[in-house]
């Protein structure tokens, strides 16, 4: 299989626009004769689901919660970053792209950044038009903050809760079009399986979680916006229903997945209080900007952290990296983190964590200033630890918390299926090997709101689609093996718990796929997941019947995706065998411990083709180049 | 869009006219009790004041509108009731306020019970006073004063109006403010205060028809 | 811990419901209300009983999810918290607790203690947006706005759309999530233009949705996980009088 990313050549600078002319358009009194469909309703999905209906085409939009505006995009608190350079501190589009190249240490592709930095500008724009209520200056101007270690102030934030902000604007739009019957609105549905005829992504079978039912949709195009798979290592900041069941089916079905490995590993989050823990809290990396990182010197030392004296402490960021100290990058921070514990200096009772001291800055700034930058997290960590971080210093631990990888897409977003789309953090685009902070809600929009209704009309608009209903055979078979799969579920019958076997996975892809990887470790967990998997399709118990609001056989089906989409993840992160941004091999590393990437061998997309459940998958390499930025090695010291 | 009648229907135009004829019954009370407290000043002030008032030729039109204004506040607050009660046809099997800031108390859940008994006695207080024996003082006005001292002296009128009164007190604890909130009328400063003025309003209605009672019981008791 | 809790079942939409009792032994203080839950279904689960439905998503308090009555109170006890961010170390050993679905005709229950909510989605439909479509929206700083005005509107804006204010509402009344919305929407330059409009048809839709009138008890406010003022109520009576005289 040849893969054709269509990226446009030419100066950087004209790549979109040029390619916006050299599309196809749709005659506006034909969109209506097209009906498309959108699965998911978080940045991506809402924005896209929206701005086609705004557009004239028939779009039906699929979600898994109740109503779209549950989609876990909600959750992200820390911005959106935007070229505007309001700030008059040298933005540019431009820098906005290098950055971004950068950041994701050389393994994106050009084209598709460069665009993502312009359609930034236009983002900031829709949503105030929207009635986001970013924050604003005395002035009445915009407010932008530096995030992630961004030397400009390009990040539009909304108090601590911009993706809630952001995904309501996008809501709301499509709440908008639903009245206006462009779109149609279909909630609780789970996407399992994707439909083609003749090749082409023709429809969808969802799961109606409310009757149980299994129905059939047929489109011109299917847009899957499903985010990603953090979930498939238990434990996470994702939202407990984050799955990769659609990307997964539609794997199955064809479509290329990308970079599995690269994950993102939050250094930040509120450390694992016990085995009860269903999910991850974050707390903003801004936390960094004040707090100091330390652990004690002396192998499990015990005593409360206001009994070691400072001569006993080992402030190990601001030792091993002077110049940026505490506020290295997520993934050199979440690295280290792993590093202290794993020499058995971690502390608190699952030694499973780190101090993030605040006392200096309490010092240096009073508790009442402290209060008003952090108030609102020190007061989250007290919810959920009952200790007072104005007191003793914060705990804090790594979490995954974003995937980078996800279904191989082209420049228009397509992916190897003709017809089928991918958006937002569902698909492996353009964050390379590891994301900027406040790139996220970026990607999600631009994706939804500026690309997508540009580049589906160019399929649509050249690509014969002769009309198909769900009485095709496609449809047909398609639907009985999404009941023969929930059948299957049911007939188990065991004594397994459903979590229990997901904490086991977790466990797994955390220890031997997680912040730092092996050779020995990746090969333990491809040994140890098959295993798992006959386990559990022989004794996992789903109680319950088929025919109503039944969330064990969910959690079940999603489960036995992760355990199938685990084996990719290990063996891709087994198959790059260099360190690049967010996977870190230990045998690829400089000789002070950084990541090191080998750029003669692995600079390019892995794209893995399925070939069976538990069989080898297949490779294909999409090279990448680097015309504007070259490769260089990262350096924090 | 609905036209401006319909508008009214609304659960929004229910309260409006709710809080508003709510409002207007606030203040039909305060002139009430202004003129009752005359009582005090012995029967020919009284009775001079009450004459001033029905000999005015605008009192037929003023009363109607008062019977109207009660009208609507009745009609409006028994079938937002019922409406309210359908919009939860199951009920909690166990169910709390949650406290601060909430202004829920005893007088706001029970509005529909205090109000209704505060029909019943208004019907009996007006064929009480309004359609009672027409005594007449020697300078030829009706003698209300006499009325209400016989009325008062006895026990079982007494309690009834002193249950009444409690029960207009309650229904003023919510319903003075929560009539202005339902107009709409809001602000950070203004807000508390007429939140404790509508209770220490209450408090001092009540408390003055109750004083007016009893003094009244105590008047016959001497004599 | 060990706890005794009676919990809402009910097999489906249209049928009977009932309080079932369960025990939930070796509850940590450390657990959230929710991973209490999920402990008690994993017990249910291995003995192959029909899990407890419930809600959720995040589990951070953001998404709006998740919703239980506990004790009486949506979201439990501790106030601007929801039922996902509320930790076990609040109850004490022995408590029995009850746990309710939000009850509201508007709310219909799907099963056990999940509701449908869909009716807040088609209030917001009603009109609860600026109507532009994507594309040619003017540069984000071509209209200032002032902090205060901006933050206001973003107090209102911070609505999760949790269904809390129905649930605790003796009369079920949807008037704190619309206010909220629409305040949001009034306070800013971009939604003047349909200002009126907007908060004719939310109100209309709301009626038509079956919740009930507001009485101005305010234990919306008091159970809002975001603390949202009922004086985006008094706010939304304004707009809607100020809408009808304008018409």
């Amino acid at each position: 299989m040849k893969l054709d990313a269509k990226s446009p050549s030419g100066p950087i600078a004209g790549r979109w626009d040029r390619h916006k002319f050299e599309m196809k358009l749709v005659n506006p009194a034909n969109k209506r004769k097209y009906t498309l469909i959108v699965v998911g309703t978080g940045l991506a999905g809402a924005s896209a689901a929206a701005s086609l209906g705004e557009l004239g085409y028939n779009v039906l939009n699929f979600c898994i919660q109740d109503s779209p505006r549950r989609a876990h995009s909600i959750a992200a608190q820390g911005g959106i970053n935007a070229a505007k350079n309001y700030q008059n501190d040298g933005d540019s589009v431009y820098r906005l792209f290098y950055d971004t190249v950068k950041g994701g240490d050389y393994r994106s592709r050009e084209s598709n950044v460069y665009r993502l930095a312009q359609l930034s500008v236009n983002i900031i724009d829709q949503c105030v038009a929207q009635g986001v209520p970013f924050a604003r200056e005395y002035g009445g101007l915009l407010d932008n903050r530096s995030f992630g270690g961004a030397q400009v102030s390009r990040t539009f934030y909304a108090r601590g809760q911009t993706g809630q902000q952001l995904l309501l604007g996008a809501y709301q739009s499509l709440m908008r079009q639903v009245h206006e019957k462009t779109v149609t609105l279909f909630p609780r549905r789970e996407m399992l399986d994707l439909v083609l005829v003749d090749g082409k992504a023709r429809g969808i079978i969802v799961r109606n979680l409310t009757n149980g039912k299994i129905e059939r949709y047929a489109g011109d195009a299917v847009i899957l916006a499903t985010g990603g798979y953090g979930t498939a290592y238990y434990l996470s900041t994702n939202a407990v229903n984050a799955n990769v069941t659609a990307a997964w089916r539609a794997h199955k079905r064809g479509a290329l997945f990308a970079n599995p490995c690269y994950t993102q590993i939050h250094p930040t989050c509120i450390p694992v209080s016990g085995e009860h823990q269903s999910k991850l809290t974050l707390m903003s990396e801004s936390l960094r900007n004040d707090g100091r990182v330390w652990v004690p010197k002396k192998k499990g030392d015990a005593r409360p952290p206001a009994q070691i004296p400072e001569a006993e402490r080992d402030y190990y960021l601001e030792r091993k990296y002077p110049s940026f100290g505490n506020l290295v990058p997520r993934d050199v921070a979440s690295r280290n983190a792993k590093q202290v514990c794993d020499e058995g200096r971690g502390v608190g009772d699952s030694r499973l964590s780190v101090y993030l001291d605040f006392t200096d800055a309490i010092k240096r700034l009073g508790v009442d200033e402290v209060k008003e930058k952090y108030g609102n997290l020190f007061h989250m960590y007290k919810k959920i630890t009952d200790e007072d971080a104005y007191r003793v210093p914060m705990r804090i631990y790594p979490a995954i918390h974003y995937t980078m990888g996800g279904l191989w897409v082209d420049y228009n977003l397509m992916s190897n299926v003709p017809g089928l789309h991918v958006l937002g953090e569902a698909n492996f685009s353009d964050h390379g090997a590891n994301r900027l902070g406040a790139s996220a809600l970026m990607q999600g929009l631009a994706d939804g709101y500026f690309v997508i209704p540009y580049t589906i009309g160019h399929y649509l608009a050249s690509s014969p689609l002769p009309k198909v209903t769900t009485d095709h055979d496609a449809f047909k078979q398609a639907a009985d093996n999404a009941q023969q799969g929930i059948n299957r579920l049911l007939a188990v019958k065991g004594h397994r718990g459903i979590r229990e076997i997901h904490r086991e996975l977790g466990r797994i892809l955390w220890d031997d796929v997680g912040m730092a990887r092996t050779e020995a470790s990746l090969k333990r967990a491809l040994a140890a997941i098959p295993g798992l998997r006959d386990e559990f399709w022989h004794s996992v118990s789903v109680p319950g019947s088929p025919d109503n609001l039944n969330q064990s056989l969910e959690y079940a089906g999603r489960v036995a995706d992760y355990l199938e989409f685990a084996e990719l993840l290990a063996f891709d992160a087994l198959d790059r065998r260099e360190s690049c941004g967010g996977h870190f091999r230990e045998e690829s590393q400089t000789p002070d411990g950084e990541a090191l990437r080998d750029d003669a061998n692995f600079t390019y997309v892995a794209a893995w083709e399925f070939k069976g459940v538990g069989r080898q998958p297949e490779l294909h390499k999409e090279p990448l180049e680097f015309e504007e930025v070259h490769p260089t090695q990262r350096s924090y010291k | 869009m609905p036209s401006r009648p319909r508008s009214l229907d609304s659960s929004i135009g229910t309260k409006l006219l709710v809080g508003f004829t709510g409002f207007l019954l606030f203040l039909y009370l305060i002139l009430h009790i202004g003129g009752n407290v005359m009582v005090f000043l012995g029967p020919d002030t009284f009775n001079g004041y009450s004459d001033l008032l029905l000999s005015n030729p605008l009192i037929i039109p003023i009363e109607i509108g008062l019977v109207m204004i009660f009208l609507v506040h009745i009609y409006k607050t028994v079938a937002m009731t019922l409406d309210n009660r359908r919009a939860r046809p199951v009920k909690y099997a166990r169910k709390k306020s949650a406290g601060a800031p909430s202004r829920k108390s005893v007088a706001s859940s029970t509005m529909i019970v205090s109000g209704l008994w505060l029909l019943l006695f208004i019907v009996i207080h007006v064929r009480t006073f309004k359609f009672g024996p027409e005594y007449e003082t020697a300078s030829g006005v009706r003698d209300l004063y006499r009325l209400e001292m016989e009325n008062f002296s006895d026990p079982i009128t007494v309690v009834f109006y002193l249950i009444s009164m409690l029960v207009v007190g309650s229904h003023l604890w919510h319903g003075a403010s929560s009539a202005l909130q339902s107009l709409g009328i809001d602000s950070q400063t203004w807000t508390p205060r007429i939140l404790l003025s509508g209770k220490v309003a209450a408090v001092l209605i009540a408390g003055g028809f109750i004083v007016i009672t009893v003094w009244a019981f105590s008047q016959g008791a001497r004599t | 811990m060990r706890l005794t809790l009676k919990i809402w079942r009910q097999a489906g939409p249209n049928v009977a419901g009932r309080l079932v009792v369960y025990a939930a032994d070796h509850v940590s203080p450390d657990m959230s209300f929710l991973e209490m839950l999920d402990v008690v279904n994993e017990g249910l689960i291995k003995k192959g009983e029909d899990a407890i439905a419930f809600d959720s998503d995040c589990r951070e308090g953001i998404c709006g999810m998740c919703g239980l009555v506990v004790n009486g109170i949506p979201h439990g006890p501790d106030r601007g918290t929801t039922v996902c961010q509320l930790h076990m170390r609040r109850f004490k050993d022995g408590d029995t607790i009850t746990i309710e679905p939000w009850r509201a005709k508007a709310f219909p229950v799907v099963k056990d203690l999940v509701v449908d909510r869909s009716a807040f989605d088609r209030i917001i439909a009603a009109g609860g947006y600026v109507s532009v479509n994507c594309g040619g929206a003017p540069d984000g700083n071509a209209i200032p706005i002032s902090k205060d005005v901006s933050e206001l509107a973003m107090d209102s804006a911070a609505c999760i759309g949790c269904g809390a204010c129905v649930a605790a509402c003796k009369n079920a009344s949807a008037h704190l999530f619309m206010s909220a919305k629409i305040s949001h929407l009034a306070l800013l330059p971009q939604g003047q233009v349909e200002r009126a409009r907007r908060v004719v048809q939310m109100v209309t839709q709301a009626d038509a949705e079956g919740f009930g009138s507001c009485s101005n008890e305010g234990e919306c406010e008091a159970v809002c996980p975001k603390e949202i003022p009922i004086s985006n109520i008094a706010r939304m009576t304004r707009e809607y009088l100020r809408a009808v005289v304008r018409i």
